[in-house]
């Protein structure tokens, strides 16, 4: 493959493969024969696995044919959405060894390859897919889209649910702010009677509406931090992973507030407008 | 009379009624949203599963049918050993493999194929032509045979990789399209191809030589299918036996996010309209004291006052609930189509399945809910001092 315009050129490569690991020794390997091996620090903790232990890896369950390796390292698991389902155990082998120990022969499934810049990246597409037969090369940015199709259903599941909260929300929070304005209705009676103007009662009523909207969006951005908190330390148990769940963001806080003190700015605006509309005398009641 | 009490108090301010209504119809929308995601996922699946009436899987140790590449060996042995125990009646090897249509040198189409036996397939369903019959024929689903252009009758050239070093395909051999099948566990959208397994385990050459990713096996029956696992368990170190509890239990808990995202926001939106009717029957009840005191002072039970009050909360909740059965049944459809385009997803499987007992059990759900609500609000009304309320009331 001539990839000569590239100036620097990284290559790894994967395999992946179904290998079992089981400890056979807990002293530290000297020999030079036995390989190393990265396994999950999930099986690590599950089975009594620690740094230097010895184990058997084979391709498949049982088989007396496998080979020894020494535990060198133990890999957390990323915090890749993609994996947080998924609970099979995850290994680590040099490329040689894993061929060898499934019987892969010279294959690989996968290459990465690393450009030397953005600007190099299209012709070395090109030129690796025009010499390349059984295979095809990807920009990592495209597999990253193709693979993302399931995070961006969650999201739009997410988006949806949100929606209909924000419906039921809407809801109750004209109806809680039209009961406590109602609630004011002797006060206003005799703040009519006194000859304060109707449209001061109404600004008067719309700003301490408003005032009750941000107070409870706040206490609510309070709720929703400890929740969150919540949330994220039940999932990543359940998950065992750092990833994070739920986010509160500046926007989603921003959006919130502004959402709520509109929706109760407008329902203290129609129940001030209701209460003025009615003679003072009604107002009390007679 | 307490129902009768109970509407009209709640008429008195048809805007608040109203508005509290939709709050609640709402919730109880998304309550019931969430009854049928939790329980109609499992539901589903295990029906999904028995299609064909195979209560058990067989796949390599440690793994999921088709989860990895892993695959059985010395399937032949493994198939006339699992006939053999009691109870089965029927086994069903697959073996799936990645297969390229070679329409030129340059184009080529990749398709998962299933190799099996059609006399005991319980994969695929003929929607036209003819099933598989012999060694040269394969069978294709629709978006096969719109990638590739082909039709019934068709000679194909199919195989099963590439040799880049030689820049030749491998494992290539020519078949005839006989029929359109429909496959039951694969996307609709995942171009499909189903041929003998002994075809399919040729052309994979030494790599695939009697090895199956998947045994199926049917029970007499379904209360036999646990013992029939013990059995087949014991046949082979290097096979798991799932039964249909097990495979539910491990798709649930891969789909464990949607369950606990449904019980959290079904308690959420069942808490906040507790706290709403609360509200709302409170104020009710503040605003009617003089009322209640006279009730009260002309003779009329505790009981009887505490009663209409609660039935306030339940008739509130209760009509914000049917009306939310209707608005949830058109918001699970819409949730639907959404989930419905998870990639790999076959068509026949469902997020939501509507069941009267879900619908039975968020309706339960709310009354309860709306009475909780009503009992505070009850309380207070009941126990009212008469004498100080009327006083307050003639006062103001």
């Amino acid at each position: 493959m001539s990839v000569r315009w590239c100036i620097g050129l990284l290559a790894a490569l994967y395999i992946t493969a179904p290998v079992r690991a089981q400890v056979i020794d807990s002293a530290p390997s000297r020999s030079p024969l036995v390989r190393t091996i990265a396994l999950d620090a999930r099986l690590a903790a599950d089975h009594g696995v620690q740094l230097g232990d010895t184990v058997r890896v084979s391709a498949a369950p049982g088989d007396s044919l496998g080979e020894r390796a020494v535990v060198s390292a133990l890999l957390a698991r990323r915090a890749d959405p993609s994996e947080i389902a998924r609970q099979e155990y995850r290994a680590r082998l040099h490329l040689d060894h894993l061929q060898r120990l499934i019987n892969y022969g010279d294959r690989v499934d996968r290459f990465a390859v690393q450009s030397a810049g953005d600007a190099e990246r299209a012709t070395l597409l090109d030129a690796i897919n025009s010499s390349a037969f059984g295979f095809r090369a990807w920009p990592s940015a495209e597999i990253a889209v193709r693979t993302s199709r399931t995070f961006q259903v969650v999201r739009r599941f997410n988006s949806a649910i949100g929606v209909i909260t924000i419906v039921a929300s809407a809801a109750f929070l004209l109806c809680i702010l039209l009961l406590k304005i109602d609630e004011r209705r002797r006060d206003v009676a005799a703040l009519r009677m006194m000859g304060i103007s109707p449209a001061t009662i109404v600004n008067s009523v719309v700003i301490e509406a408003g005032i009750i909207a941000l107070l409870g969006s706040l206490a609510g951005v309070v709720f929703g931090l400890i929740v969150a908190r919540l949330v994220n330390w039940h999932f990543q148990g359940v998950y065992r992973t750092t990833l994070a769940f739920t986010l509160v963001t500046p926007q989603t806080v921003l959006f919130a507030c502004v959402l709520s003190v509109l929706l109760g700015t407008v329902a203290g605006w129609v129940a001030a407008r209701r209460l003025v509309g009615q003679p003072a005398l009604t107002l009390l009641g007679r | 009379m307490p129902v009768r009490l109970a509407m009209l108090a709640l008429f008195r301010h048809p805007a608040r009624t109203l508005l509290a209504l939709l709050g609640i119809a709402v919730s109880a929308a998304l309550l019931l949203d969430m009854v049928m995601l939790a329980s109609g996922m499992r539901e589903n699946f295990k029906g999904f599963l028995m299609l064909r009436g195979y209560q058990l899987r067989v796949a390599p140790k440690g793994t999921l049918p088709f989860d990895s590449d892993a695959t059985i060996d010395s399937a032949t042995a493994l198939v006339a050993a699992i006939s053999k125990l009691q109870g089965v009646t029927a086994v069903s090897p697959v073996l799936g493999a990645q297969v390229q249509t070679i329409a030129s040198r340059d184009s080529t189409v990749t398709a998962f194929t299933l190799g099996l036996f059609p006399d005991v397939q319980g994969d695929y369903e003929m929607m036209r032509g003819a099933d598989l019959a012999d060694s040269s024929s394969v069978l294709a689903n629709d978006k096969w045979l719109a990638a590739t252009g082909h039709v019934i009758g068709d000679t194909v050239m199919l195989a099963i990789g590439y040799d880049p070093q030689l820049q030749t395909v491998v494992g290539q051999r020519q078949f005839v399209v006989r029929g359109v099948a429909r496959f039951h566990y694969i996307a609709p959208t995942q171009p499909t191809l189903g041929m003998l397994l002994p075809v399919l385990q040729g052309m994979g050459g030494s790599e695939r030589r009697d090895r199956a990713s998947l045994v199926m096996v049917k029970a007499v029956s379904d209360a036999d299918a646990e013992a029939v696992r013990t059995r087949i368990a014991g046949v082979s170190p290097r096979i798991s036996a799932i039964s249909l509890e097990g495979a539910t239990e491990a798709v649930e808990q891969r789909l464990g996010y949607f369950k606990q995202l449904a019980l959290v926001l079904g308690s959420i939106s069942l808490a906040v309209g507790v706290l709403l009717v609360t509200t709302l029957i409170t104020i009710g009840v503040n605003e009617r004291a003089g009322e209640i005191a006279v009730l009260r002072a002309i003779g009329v039970a505790k009981a009887s006052i505490v009663w209409q009050v609660v039935m306030e909360g339940v008739v509130l909740t209760g009509a914000g609930a049917i009306t939310g059965i209707g608005i949830g049944l058109v918001t699970a459809k819409w949730l639907e189509r959404i989930l419905s385009d998870f990639p790999g997803l076959p068509s026949t499987f469902r997020f939501f399945v509507f069941q009267p007992r879900d619908a039975g059990v968020a309706l339960a759900m709310l009354a309860g809910a709306g009475m909780l609500a009503g009992i505070y609000p009850a309380w207070r009304a009941a126990s009212m001092p008469i004498a100080v309320t009327l006083r307050r009331e003639a006062v103001a």
